[in-house]
């Protein structure tokens, strides 16, 4: 169908179209328009991904000047795959339409381990191993010494796209992860450094978001992106805390032995090379001696890139004397290294800011901040001259390197916490130095500087006005769209008593009482024995499930609910969690029926969707905060205070919304499907934590339906799946009990919730639509 | 740390936890019982290498290498000897191999190299620069300077929160005691029954409750969203322009009451630089020649020679 969205012509390639999939477009166009950032939120399953693609795609071809390229961030390997095919049937319809050979360039990069075609690298098992060994295969240093010594190995890949490869581009097209191997082994070129090279001139690139965020990786990947590209962040309700883990580095024991160790190897090194090879050495030392930047001609193959954000006024300077000599380094980075360790001989904990500890350095081991400042670019440089291949290694003392050169270059923001055991064992000694970065907006403030239009969305950003304040940015557009529905197929309800009238709430005072935990039993059986297929249900941290499980086997409940479905548990441990995911999937799909315990933040409540009969119930047992002890998070908390005026317990309760709204989101997949979504905790009924929840959430959420209790529960629930159970006909012309479980059929929803192009186009349609972006 | 233990009478840090571990200029450790026994009178040698050394120089041992603690003795020392800081170099490069030959000379001290020479250097250095280290005693470095401002910024915040909040809590404390002390007051002295008054008051305090529960809540913002601190007042207004006539420039009149002073540019005409020094070329670059001083000293004369009297 080709729509006109304010006078832009979008093609998009189905022959209907949800009215807010209309309106998502509008919205987006005016962004674009406006050449600025948008925080977008719109329900899944209602087509988001396909909306943004073809809108910006369209954009592109009607203003390739003002447009140029389309980054699409999204999370992980198989969402990144979901977008490419999405994007590759709007290209097909592009073709079939116009006729003509579209000339746009598409392409997904992920890591090597997911792009290597070399047979023996591609083998090895961890993604670390994978870049180590295809460092040693392909840096530049090391290609040089084959010209003297061919009998070196070397991959025939790499070596053969850099003969070849660059010369001709990437023909056209939309390519996946497999695309590119295919392609890479058709021709023998490296798949990755093929795609690496190729994002440059590619219109859309697909990839994961720490590519732009992490500065380790951005510097090395995306430092070339043009400045008129529009920047698209999928799912990214959990944005600042990626934000966040990309800046912050935490120091064990551990890692100060094992730099030891690295700093060790490194003072053999130079006393061999010293030796055979005082020409590198002191080559090196003449270069940092200018101040000269390394020339870019090794760059591309050399990990060593990876630097934590430094302004440019001190990359431009000359290596500070106190460290350029190699040797010098060396005792500085082992002086740093004691220092550390003395800090982490503690008996209780510190916290300390940055400039604190920068002074207390220099009192006691008489280390400037400059120097520190320059400590990873230094590494590197050694690094690279001793020509060490196997870059694994030396991971722990790259940390430690990065790390003294944030804590030297940022004032604020930062935080420093030294704990010298972990809360839950507090007679082990386990000291942690935590550099915990405070402030989100300090890793992705680049990304809003450098690139005219970023676009944040997911399903649940609720409440909008909360990300650009934590992000520090200026939206120009902040909408939140619903999903208009041919018959309410959500049905989210609060359970806040249980029969005998207690409370019920996982707050920490009640949450080992007897009768709390009873009544959520009593609540899992009565779900368990009305709802079809499979229910889901979501507990606010492993050891509380754990607790409450293990006293439901003490009362008889558990065996109970055996009757009705059988349970599976997620742990901790990602292999047994996925083979408890497949049985359930079995379970529901021969209709035994069955239930799923797992855990809010956890790995089921972030990434894996039940359709249809895989979650008819989703059941939030309580409000799954974050373990508000950890100092960590009181020291952010604290700067949200004092930096943004965000208080404590508003930060503290969208946190724990947006998880709990990811936790029942997972239900609703789409507008054929239904579901229940059960919140059993009175505190949900009140009006801040209900005023959290996504728009699309809250519209169906009446007073009818707030603290109820189970009974009611059960009877709501009853009610609810009936009507469900039917196809719309059926309830309006017919009097017979039918028990046939129909799919929605696309007539019922045609005008409603599903247009078609005549229908877009009535004035009335087009007023409704105007309704449906709530703007913020 | 458990593994590490005194070298000559082997006690570990396992076995007694309270071991204090010394070290002394050469970088080799003993243990407190050691050192307090073997330099009982003040002096003696190293047990490891022979080096004589002075009890009153054992310190405790910081950090796990002992070498790390000699080297940061070192250091120390040499650092107040070498007290340069960079805006005394000209230019950066200067400073950072200024920087290096530190860093030379702190290296050859702790690994036992050229002990001698190095040590020569030092005092060359040390006699040739005596003012400039005095001078330097007392300066930080810049960066240093700024980390003290830094800190200080952040002192003076938390001190001010802390002092906020112990405000807030004294304020609500007698709001308190004052509604208590009112419900008293009209228990004593009222005709209303008792558990009206009570209800009442129940009711204002619950109302106090909230109000204070909304207090906590505003968080006083600090800044604007431009970034501009609160309270530092920033005019909006125009500024207005001061119409005022401008200066104009009046030659002073000098009245000598006899002959007229030859102008600044007769005298050389009339002869009289003949008989003053002429100017040195340094002098003429800064735009004097012998005509303005020539011309000062005869107007000085020249004033007040026929002051009439009375």
């Amino acid at each position: 169908m080709k729509l006109n969205i304010e006078g832009l012509l979008v093609y998009f390639p189905y022959d209907y179209i949800y009215p807010e999939q209309y309106s998502y477009m509008l919205e987006l166009k005016r962004t674009l328009d406006a050449k600025g950032h948008g925080v977008l939120e719109m329900p899944s399953g209602t087509g988001k991904t396909i909306s943004l693609l073809s809108l910006i795609v369209a954009y592109q071809r009607e203003y390739p000047l003002e447009v140029t390229k389309l980054i699409y961030c999204s999370r992980t390997v198989p969402e990144i795959e979901k977008v490419v095919e999405e994007l590759r049937k709007l290209m097909e319809f592009y073709s079939k339409e116009t006729g003509e050979k579209n000339n746009i360039l598409a392409l997904a990069l992920s890591s090597r381990k997911n792009l290597c075609v070399h047979p023996e690298v591609s083998s090895l098992r961890f993604g670390k191993e994978v870049d180590g060994k295809c460092h040693s295969l392909t840096a530049s240093y090391i290609r040089a010494q084959r010209h003297s010594n061919p009998s070196l190995p070397s991959c025939r890949f790499y070596e053969e796209f850099d003969a070849m490869g660059k010369q001709v581009p990437l023909p056209a097209g939309v390519y996946n992860l497999d695309d590119l191997k295919d392609f890479g082994r058709r021709k023998g070129w490296c798949p990755y450094y093929l795609a690496r090279y190729s994002i440059l001139h590619a219109n859309i690139i697909v990839y994961s978001y720490h590519y732009l965020l992490d500065p380790k990786i951005a510097d090395l990947v995306s430092k070339e992106l043009s400045k008129k590209s529009v920047v698209v962040f999928d799912e990214a309700h959990n944005i600042d805390n990626v934000c966040i883990d990309s800046m912050s580095v935490n120091i064990t024991r551990r890692t100060l032995d094992r730099s030891q160790a690295n700093v060790e190897t490194l003072q053999n090194t130079i006393l061999k090379i010293k030796e055979t090879d005082a020409a590198k050495l002191k080559e090196e030392y003449r270069r940092l001696v200018e101040g000269l930047k390394e020339a870019n001609v090794a760059r591309e193959t050399d990990i060593y890139m990876s630097n934590p954000v430094l302004p440019d006024e001190i990359l431009q300077e000359a290596v500070p004397g106190s460290i350029r000599t190699a040797e010098h380094f060396v005792g500085f980075m082992k002086r740093f290294l004691e220092y550390l360790k003395a800090r982490l001989r503690i008996h209780h904990v510190v916290q300390e800011s940055a400039p604190q500890f920068l002074k207390d350095i220099f009192e006691k081991v008489c280390i400037d901040r400059k120097p520190l400042r320059f400590c990873a670019e230094r590494l590197r440089s050694l690094l690279r001259t001793l020509e060490i291949a196997d870059i694994a290694d030396f991971s722990a003392i790259t940390l430690i390197s990065n790390f003294a050169t944030l804590v030297s270059t940022y004032s604020k923001g930062f935080t420093i916490i030294i704990e010298p055991f972990e809360d839950r064992t507090p007679t082990i000694a386990n000291p942690v130095l935590h550099f915990s970065c405070m402030d989100p907006s300090i890793a992705i403030k680049p990304v809003f500087e450098r690139f005219q239009s970023v676009i944040i969305t997911s399903g649940t950003l609720s409440p909008l006005d909360i990300y650009p304040r934590i992000l520090d940015f200026r939206p120009v557009t902040v909408a939140s769209f619903t999903m208009t529905l041919a018959r309410t197929c959500l049905c989210p309800l609060v359970v806040g008593r249980g029969n005998d009238q207690v409370a019920m709430t996982s707050k920490f005072e009640t949450r080992e009482d007897f009768a709390v935990i009873r009544n959520y039993g009593n609540l899992l059986l009565e779900m368990s024995a009305i709802v079809p297929d499979g229910i889901v249900a979501f507990f606010t941290s492993y050891t509380y499930m754990e607790n409450i499980v293990a006293s439901w086997y003490e009362q008889g409940i558990l065996e109970n609910v055996q009757r009705n479905k059988l349970i599976f548990i997620e742990t901790p441990d990602a292999a047994e969690t996925s083979m408890a995911l497949e049985k359930y999937q079995e379970a529901c799909e021969n209709g035994r029926g069955a239930i799923l315990l797992s855990v809010a933040r956890g790995k089921v409540s972030e990434g894996i969707d039940f359709v249809h009969h895989f979650g008819r119930a989703v059941i939030m047992f309580g409000v799954p905060y974050v373990y508000t002890q950890s100092r960590i998070l009181k020291a952010r908390l604290e700067y949200l205070r004092d930096q943004f005026q965000i208080r404590e317990n508003d930060f503290l309760t969208f946190d724990a919304m947006r998880h709990a709204a990811q936790c029942v989101g997972r239900a609703i997949r789409g507008k054929t499907d239904y579901g229940l979504m059960i919140f059993a905790d009175k505190r949900y009924a009140r009006a801040d934590k209900r005023g959290k929840l996504p728009r699309w959430i809250q519209e169906h959420l009446t007073d009818g339906s707030l603290n109820l209790t189970i009974d009611e529960t059960v009877q709501l629930s009853k009610h609810f799946l009936r009507q469900m159970a039917h196809s719309i006909h059926d309830i309006s012309n017919c009097n017979v009990q039918c028990f046939c479980q129909l799919n929605l059929s696309q007539e019922d929803q045609l005008g409603l919730s599903l247009l078609t192009l005549e229908q877009l186009q009535s004035e009335d349609m087009l007023q409704k639509i105007a309704q449906i972006a709530h703007q913020a | 740390m458990d593994d590490q233990g005194c070298p000559r009478c082997k006690t570990t840090k396992y076995r007694n936890p309270s071991l204090k571990l010394m070290v002394n200029v050469c970088g080799h450790t003993l243990c407190e019982s050691c050192v307090d026994m073997l330099f009982v009178r003040g002096s003696g040698n190293c047990v490891q290498c022979d080096t004589p050394l002075r009890k009153s120089n054992f310190r405790v041992q910081l950090f796990e290498d002992p070498a790390v603690d000699k080297e940061v003795e070192i250091r120390k020392k040499v650092l107040k000897i070498y007290n340069k800081r960079d805006f005394d170099f000209s230019n950066l490069r200067e400073y950072n191999d200024y920087l290096e030959r530190v860093e030379e000379i702190v290296y050859n001290l702790t690994n036992n190299l050229e002990v001698e020479g190095t040590k020569q250097i030092m005092e060359a250095y040390q006699r040739e620069n005596r003012d400039i280290i005095q001078k330097n005693k007392a300066k930080l470095t810049r960066e240093q300077e700024e980390l003290e401002e830094l800190l200080l910024l952040e002192q003076q915040g938390n001190e001010q929160r802390r002092l906020e909040t112990l405000q807030e809590e004294q304020r609500q404390l007698q709001a308190k005691r004052k509604s208590k002390q009112a419900l008293l007051d009209e228990l004593e002295r009222s005709h209303v029954p008792a558990t009206i008054l009570l209800a009442q008051h129940k009711d204002r305090a619950a109302q106090l409750e909230t109000q204070i529960e909304k207090q906590k809540q505003v968080v006083k913002t600090t800044i604007f969203s431009t970034g501009i601190p609160m309270g530092q007042t920033v005019s909006l207004l125009t500024v207005n322009r001061l119409e005022e006539v401008l200066y104009h420039y009046q030659p002073i009149h000098m009245h000598t009451y006899g002959p007229p002073v030859p102008e600044l540019e007769q005298l050389g005409r009339l002869g009289y630089l003949n008989h003053v020094r002429t100017a040195q070329p340094q002098d003429m670059a800064g735009g004097y020649n012998s005509g303005l001083a020539c011309h000062r000293a005869i107007q000085d004369a020249f004033s007040g020679l026929f002051h009439p009297l009375g």
